[in-house]
């Protein structure tokens, strides 16, 4: 099997804390994972890492052969990102918005990939409104066709169906299993909608503070934590940090009572 | 084809934002109707100090070849965060030098558009010709045009670094490099106790060497030389700066600023 992304032993602390605590992830060519994990698990920050925006304080990561953050252009070359927070670019209709990515992207044949994007999403009727007229579903579509105008090796999604409705989360759901399959792209996604992710991905990453605490399959991952779905999984996983929350919290005021 | 597109990208911004056209139109009239009434009436007052007029004039025409490509570079930039775009930018395989390179190619348009309209407004308003400085006025604009991009790269540097309390920056530090570089007047003018700083901007020479091509004494090599030296010093100073803040910006995790 060839690999897309190899991240190994990421480790990132901010100022109070370790948001990522030497996370191993692989993806291979095709492959479709979910990376998941409660608020402040360290998904964010381990994608941000990934598209080289936040510099790991230690390990590696490699995307199609190319080492971060030397290889960083060359790596970004393979890869589109968008995520569901994303705004458009003010004052750029949506075809100058693609047309402007596509050039970053070196990509010749630039209106029949752009056209062919918005057919996929079935959007083509958006190529000239202003990106400050859209919807928010209509500025996620948006977002993935510019995220896949140059054919990525892979694709980085963070949230891209938060806050969409569900038909047109269906849309993109459809959109993205027909651009892995028919252009073999591998698919890194993150969400809060477990049954989206039970769906879409074939192999899923659960993070918990900071660390990889399964990798599997989610029917492999939901039988792991005996629990019918990765929504069981997830509910498990919350409650367990909240408990472990309030122990720590327990500790640090019977230490000050103590001192 | 990216340095192509950056600069397009700006381009757009500024055809959509009317408001944006100040810099290249209205802040231009004001100065040179401001600067040339003065000239003009120091001229009429007291006949020794007639080179006034010229160096009121001459420098401000001069001064608008900073400003624009200042406020351009620094301006693109930051509309990359005020519409939160920084991060679509920072995942694609752009360089942090043809990012550059593409804002600065864009502001060039902006800066003919602005130093044109002074340049036509002195003479138009008041017959001054700044052409009439002849050959000397390359090595000086091109000195002159480089410092406003470092300028530019430092407010980037500490935008980086401090996020939006550092945009300020933009408009406010000419206010300070203005005076100190003796714009209108010779540096001996200026107060003993900021001259030692004068004597270390590169616009400090570029303008004594103006003043004495409007004095009619010709190019003064040794003057312009010395610009340019320290403007390669600040040159290297800025990279140096925009370099550590960047992977400051990238350790810290501060894209979260934008995303």
């Amino acid at each position: 099997m060839e690999f897309v992304l190899k991240a190994r032993g990421l480790v990132k602390d901010y100022a109070r804390t370790r948001a990522v605590d030497g996370i191993d992830i692989d993806v291979m060519k095709g492959e479709r994972v979910g990376l998941l994990g409660p608020n402040g698990a360290g998904k964010t920050t381990t994608l941000m890492m990934m598209l080289g925006a936040i510099s790991p304080d230690e390990g590696s990561i490699e995307i199609c052969g190319h080492q971060l953050p030397g290889g960083r252009s060359e790596a970004m070359q393979r890869v589109g990102f968008s995520a569901g927070y994303m705004p458009l670019a003010e004052r750029l209709r949506v075809g100058e918005f693609l047309r402007m990515y596509g050039d970053l992207y070196g990509v010749v044949d630039i209106e029949a990939r752009i056209e062919a994007g918005l057919e996929r999403f079935r959007i083509p009727e958006l190529a000239e409104a202003m990106g400050t007229q859209l919807s928010s579903g209509q500025r996620t579509l948006v977002g993935i066709v510019k995220a896949t105008l140059h054919r990525p090796r892979m694709l980085v999604l963070d949230e891209p169906t938060a806050s969409l409705d569900p038909d047109v989360a269906l849309r993109v759901r459809t959109g993205l299993r027909d651009l892995c399959q028919s252009e073999g792209t591998a698919l890194l996604i993150t969400s809060h909608n477990m049954v989206e992710i039970e769906r879409l991905c074939e192999r899923v990453v659960f993070l918990s503070a900071g660390k990889v605490i399964a990798n599997g399959s989610p029917e492999a991952i939901a039988s792991q934590f005996e629990t019918e779905d990765l929504e069981g999984v997830f509910i498990h996983l919350a409650q367990v940090g909240a408990e472990q929350r309030e122990r720590a919290e327990r500790r640090a005021q019977e230490t000050d009572h103590t001192a | 084809m990216r340095i192509r597109s950056i600069a397009r990208r700006h381009y757009y911004v500024m055809l959509r934002s009317p408001h944006r056209l100040f810099d290249v139109t209205i802040w231009p009239l004001v100065d040179v109707v401001l600067f040339g009434s003065i000239g003009a009436f120091v001229a009429g007052s007291q006949s020794a100090e007639s080179r006034a007029f010229g160096y009121l004039l001459g420098g401000i025409v001069l001064w608008h070849i900073i400003y624009q490509a200042q406020i351009a570079v620094s301006t693109g930039f930051l509309e990359e965060t005020w519409s939160r775009n920084l991060l679509n930018l920072m995942v694609t395989p752009v360089k942090e030098w043809e990012y550059v390179a593409g804002t600065a190619l864009f502001g060039l348009v902006k800066l003919i558009l602005g130093t044109g309209l002074v340049a036509v407004t002195a003479l138009l308003l008041f017959s001054f010709d700044v052409t009439d400085l002849g050959m000397g006025l390359i090595p000086i604009g091109a000195i002159l045009l480089t410092v406003g991009w470092v300028i530019a790269l430092f407010v980037i540097g500490f935008v980086l670094r401090y996020g939006s309390g550092a945009e300020a920056l933009a408009w406010g530090i000419l206010f300070v490099v203005m005076p100190l570089s003796g714009v209108f007047y010779p540096v001996d003018a200026l107060p003993d106790v900021v001259r030692p700083i004068a004597l270390v901007l590169p616009t400090t020479y570029a303008f004594d060497a103006m003043r004495t091509l409007l004095d009619g004494d010709g190019i003064d090599w040794g003057t312009i030389g010395i610009s340019a030296a320290s403007t390669v010093a600040l040159t290297v100073a800025a990279l140096l700066f925009l370099m550590r803040m960047l992977k400051v910006f990238r350790a810290r995790g501060f894209i979260s600023r934008y995303s």
